[in-house]
């Protein structure tokens, strides 16, 4: 097994259930959880109060907010974006924007060894296996860009 | 039906052409090596509003109000005509004032006479523009239906989320050991449901590859079941081959009461072990079978026949018409559920002979 990478991660979710099994899975794992975000103007608050180093973006967002316009701009500022959305195919219309999709519905543990896997490849480190439902884009992993 | 402008039938060629003219029940033209037009079919004057009086000896070029001039088709008939080329089928818009345009596919074909060497062409004209609206009317529908799939899917996949996500919540939260295993396995079975909605969605059709779907199901029973993936392996093998969706929603369930059971009893004091998981198909038939290296079966009837993930394997066999039988895999446990279209034939004619219950060659389960 490859050792576990400490991260900070970001969930933003509009099922506040699926967020919250999320979370308490991926902390028991051993992940630092932010606060949990539904809509996109609270993850920009909160990505600019402390940057994450991976964020889990459903693409339907509370109050009609698109996750795809909010992967644009967290890549824009660093941040790299995991999509966990059943829009499959909107997930990966948006592959500029994230490193990688994992549709629902999924496992929370197969969430965990994604995100362990793809924490792996943004850090260049040897890479747990790779969950069958995980899609890796061909995107390089993002980076900060100057505005 | 009838044709205008006819000239005296006076060699055996030309009639030929001319009663073909007259017959035709669509839109046809004969030719002359001039490319005037000798003959039209009823049907070309009635469909297309030509004044009969006009046609005999025009250019098709000077037909109704110049809808006809086409410098392309008079080329391409030119060529048909010398032999240089063929028509099969030259598309054209036809437009005339105050009417729609309407989609034309042309054929001309060449009919040598050869008794007097005289050139003719046959023109053969088909509207399509009503088949062509049909089909696009129903490629319209198709992209609708499709889009309204997807939704339902994504609302499926939402829903299930929520369900799994309930499920271990409250795992988490109760005290006793017993009930939290319970729960998992809850979360497991709507996991099984999942990862064939993702299957569904991936293949957009009816049909479920067994493989690949068991794949991920494994994939997932196995992140959420296995600690230690040195200590047991879950692989899946078999041939690949699909089934409708109704029955491989039965069949991961199926696969997901086996392999839990496996995983829960198969490999006390952390002995390490594998647990196969096999599907072959032939023709209609299939076999499934879940095979583990471990301790080995309980041989107390009692303990077979009891627990939810027992009587649920035997209720879907049931439901698939197929049988289960569990033997001993020396070591371990081989549980195999098989379908025999033919002899479930065979089963319904001696059911209703005896009145037999269906479902009488499932064997107890674990």
């Amino acid at each position: 097994m490859s050792p576990m990478i400490p991260a900070n991660l970001l969930i933003v979710e509009d099922e506040v259930l699926a967020a919250m099994a999320l979370r308490d899975e991926l902390e028991d794992a051993g992940y630092t959880v932010m606060d949990l975000t539904s809509r996109h103007q609270e993850a920009l608050s909160a990505v600019a109060a402390a940057k994450p180093d991976l964020a889990l973006v459903n693409i339907q967002l509370q109050g009609r907010d698109d996750g795809i316009e909010l992967a644009r701009q967290l890549h824009a500022v660093g941040v790299p974006v995991v999509f966990i959305s059943g829009q499959v195919s909107r997930a990966r219309s948006a592959q500029t924007y994230a490193i990688g999709s994992m549709p629902k519905p999924y496992s929370v543990a197969d969430m965990v060894l994604a995100v362990a896997y793809l924490l792996a490849h943004l850090r260049g480190a040897t890479m747990p296996p790779r969950p069958a439902q995980l899609e890796v884009f061909d995107a390089a992993p993002a980076s900060p860009v100057a505005d | 039906m009838s044709t205008h402008g006819l000239p005296p039938a006076g060699d055996g060629g030309l009639s030929l052409a001319l009663a073909i003219v007259a017959a035709s029940p669509g839109p046809l033209l004969l030719m002359d090596s001039e490319l005037r037009i000798v003959a039209a079919s009823a049907a070309f004057l009635r469909d297309f509003g030509i004044d009969p009086l006009t046609v005999a000896g025009s250019a098709l070029s000077s037909l109704g109000d110049g809808e006809w001039r086409s410098p392309q088709l008079r080329s391409l008939l030119a060529a048909t005509l010398s032999g240089a080329a063929a028509i099969e089928a030259y598309e054209m818009d036809l437009s005339r004032p105050g009417l729609p345009t309407r989609q034309l596919i042309i054929h001309a074909q060449r009919l040598d006479d050869v008794d007097d060497e005289i050139l003719r062409l046959l023109v053969a004209v088909t509207d399509v523009t009503e088949a062509r609206a049909d089909a696009e009317a129903r490629e319209e529908a198709q992209r609708r239906n499709l889009v309204m799939l997807q939704e339902v899917r994504h609302r499926v996949a939402n829903s299930l989320q929520i369900i799994a996500s309930v499920l271990l919540q409250t795992a988490r939260k109760t005290g006793s050991d017993e009930t939290r295993s319970h729960l998992k396995d809850a979360h497991n079975r709507v996991m099984s449901i999942a990862a064939l909605e993702r299957q569904l969605a991936g293949s957009g059709e009816g049909q479920v590859e067994l493989r690949a779907y068991f794949t991920s199901l494994c994939d997932s029973i196995g992140a959420s079941m296995i600690a230690d993936h040195d200590q047991i392996s879950l692989i899946v093998t078999g041939e690949r081959g699909s089934v409708d969706a109704r029955i491989s929603v039965s069949l991961g369930l199926i696969v997901t009461e086996l392999v839990i059971n496996a995983l829960k009893h198969a490999f006390p004091d952390r002995r390490q072990g594998r647990i196969t998981v096999a599907c072959e198909f032939q023709g209609p038939n299939w076999v499934l079978a879940v095979v583990d290296n471990g301790v080995g079966m309980p041989t107390d009837k009692a303990t077979l026949q009891t627990g939810l993930g027992t009587n649920i394997v035997l209720a879907l066999a049931k439901q698939l018409h197929a049988q289960v039988e569990i033997t001993s895999a020396a070591p371990g446990t081989r549980v195999t559920v098989s379908h025999d279209r033919v002899g479930l034939v065979e089963e319904r004619g001696a059911d209703a002979a005896d009145g037999a219950a269906a479902g009488r060659h499932t064997a107890s389960g674990k």
